[in-house]
């Protein structure tokens, strides 16, 4: 009887809203992701050595990874995309980040925010984040990043 | 230092800007309860995505936003014992008055220096933007502020030892 | 005010008031390192006793410290103390010199009680020192003051020198972080060309310097501190240089701990500066209510209930 209080009774109720009710559920399983998210990072660097970067970009944020259970894909993902961020010239930033469709940008977005949640990890460089940060707030609006708080599907 | 200072403060400025929007909520766990949702995390279905921005490892702000509630906590740069001391007096003796500064919290999230609770009460009775540059001043002001004093209590200590030294000359 | 004074104010101006205008009296005060003093007129309005009590005064008699109150006060002393108190001195009124320079340096020497009191270690430690010179080596007996519940000078007279070290504890971390940036100042202030002629200062916290290390008994926490003082000769040459240094050494613990707490109070009046502006621009936030007298359309005046 000592914890008949404490029990969560909400789990069993027939109503009580599900994790997975909150947006579609990401199609592929953790190994075709961390597959496909390999194959984008080669193709990024087949990308990058031609000095393609609005390329490179547009390959690794179509089908980004999302939900659960794909945490290798997405940690790839972010690591890919923190290259070509970080091998993008300061001056190039503006023109690329406005050539993005929108869907990109706030894709983008929830990329920048990630790398900059983890400090201190990889590579990851907070004065570039926050350079590109800036410029895609310019090019995109307030709006792109209303769209990363609200989208349940994280990054 | 204030180069990347800038880009810094306008990603707070524009997140903070893109969180603030709320709207009075009442809970759909209890009747009769209005609470702020980011405290209780009653329902998940009303808590959005938490965001980092971070300047570097040692200062980032944390903005965990809600239906009607966001809470915004900021890091503070402590490179030495020192400032650490300085920093954690500071916010103390902000957080003890957190009645006349409405928007704070009375006890930083663990990790963070100092927190703000803002709802939607807040929004409704003072301006967005205001609020919005009553933050960033806070965040350009502290850092100076510590700065500052540090640099004083350097400089006393420095006369102090000189007075108490030169005197066995005399 | 950056350096402290020596001498007791309260005894100095309760004195030179009642050898104008004797009267009855009763006080009871305290100085640094909670000293406690009475100045009573028990018998006769122009009688006045002063009696100290000290918490090191055993430590203090050991080493000779009647002898030097006896030299300074000389018949003044009483033989024996007040009860509750270590030493008392009786002060007849009518005996004091009435030559106002001869006064005023009487009340100033007596205003020096505690003082004198405490002097008596370092002037045995720089006698030694100089027999030690002319014997050409060998070290004085390590002297222990406790003059504080758990903090302790210590002194201790070689051939060439004669080193002070002061054991002070800092209650809280903002003491311990702020007197370690202090002292770290005292060793490196050395450096400047005008006071290279100062004692020697060394520091350290928690471990407890070389010369004491066999002392039983010490502490050995963070929040302890070691301020090690070389003395050399040239620092007590003349008797007026001998005075000065001792008046001065003594109080370096009450100093360094008055200066941060100084450092703290400045800090906070700066941080309540700070924060009313910060909340100026909070206000500024906050939507005009309108305040105005509102009306009917009739011009009547619309009441509140």
């Amino acid at each position: 009887m000592d914890n008949f209080r404490k029990i969560d009774i909400d789990q069993f109720d027939e109503d009580v809203l599900l994790e997975t009710e909150l947006y579609e559920p990401y199609p592929l399983d953790p190994a075709q992701a961390l597959d496909d998210a390999k194959q984008k990072a080669a193709a990024v660097r087949s990308s990058l050595s031609k000095g393609d970067i609005p390329g490179a970009l547009g390959t690794i944020l179509e089908g980004v990874p999302y939900g659960p259970n794909v945490e290798d894909a997405k940690t790839l993902t972010l690591q890919t995309l923190v290259t070509i961020l970080n091998s993008t010239k300061s001056s190039d930033v503006s023109n690329i980040v406005k050539a993005l469709s929108q869907d990109q940008q706030d894709t983008l977005m929830k990329y920048i925010y990630k790398g900059m949640g983890m400090p201190g990890w990889g590579d990851v460089s907070g004065s570039v984040l926050l350079g590109w940060h800036e410029k895609l707030t310019e090019a995109a609006g307030i709006g792109c990043i209303v769209r990363t708080l609200t989208d349940r599907r994280t990054v | 230092m204030s180069n990347t200072l800038r880009p810094y403060l306008a990603a707070v400025r524009s997140t903070l800007t893109a969180a603030l929007t709320l709207e009075n909520f009442s809970s759909q766990v209890v009747e009769r309860h209005n609470k702020p949702e980011v405290e209780v995390r009653g329902s998940k279905e009303v808590l959005l995505n938490p965001l980092t921005i971070s300047r570097n490892e040692n200062e980032r702000v944390l903005i965990e936003p809600s239906v009607n509630s966001i809470r915004l906590s900021i890091k503070i740069k402590q490179s030495d014992e020192i400032e650490r001391i300085i920093c954690h007096k500071f916010a103390r003796f902000m957080m003890q008055r957190a009645e006349s500064f409405i928007v704070l919290r009375r006890k930083p999230v663990p990790g963070y220096d100092i927190s703000f609770l803002i709802t939607n009460v807040h929004t409704e009775t003072m301006l967005k933007h205001k609020m919005v540059d009553f933050i960033i001043h806070f965040m350009e002001e502290v850092d100076k502020e510590i700065s500052e004093m540090k640099l004083s209590v350097n400089a006393r200590a420095r006369v102090v030892a000189e007075s108490y030294l030169t005197a066995f000359n005399s | 005010m950056i350096l402290l004074e020596p001498h007791n104010v309260i005894i100095q101006t309760t004195l030179s008031e009642k050898l104008v205008r004797p009267s009855a009296l009763e006080v009871q005060f305290v100085d640094y390192d909670d000293v406690r003093f009475r100045l009573s007129t028990p018998e006769r309005k122009t009688v006045v006793l002063l009696s100290m009590n000290i918490r090191c005064w055993g430590d203090l008699v050991k080493h000779g410290a009647l002898d030097i109150l006896k030299r300074e006060y000389g018949s003044l002393v009483k033989d024996t103390a007040e009860p509750e108190f270590d030493v008392s001195l009786e002060i007849d009124l009518d005996q004091v010199p009435s030559d106002p320079e001869a006064r005023e340096s009487f009340v100033k020497s007596v205003s020096l009680l505690k003082r004198n009191a405490l002097a008596a270690p370092f002037e045995r430690a720089f006698q030694t020192q100089k027999e030690l010179e002319a014997s050409g080596s060998g070290q004085g007996e390590l002297m222990q003051i406790h003059y504080r519940d758990e903090e302790a000078i210590y002194v201790q007279a070689s051939a060439d020198r004669v080193t002070v070290i002061f054991s002070t504890i800092f209650k809280e971390e903002t003491d311990r972080i702020l007197g370690k940036v202090f002292l770290q100042e005292f060793v490196d202030a050395r450096r400047l060309p005008t006071i290279q002629n100062a004692p020697q200062v060394l520091y350290s916290s928690r471990d407890p310097p070389l010369e004491i290390r066999h002392v039983p008994g010490l502490r050995d926490t963070d929040d302890i501190g070691y301020v090690t003082f070389v003395l050399f000769p040239r620092h007590f040459a003349n008797k007026p240089l001998a005075e000065g240094a001792i008046s001065h050494i003594q109080l370096f613990r009450d100093y360094l701990h008055y200066h941060i707490k100084c450092s703290k109070a400045y800090m906070h009046s700066r941080m309540r500066h700070r924060v009313s502006e910060f909340q100026k621009v909070l206000n500024r936030a906050k939507t005009e209510v309108a305040t105005g007298e509102r009306k009917t359309v009739s011009g009547r005046t619309l009441v509140s209930r």
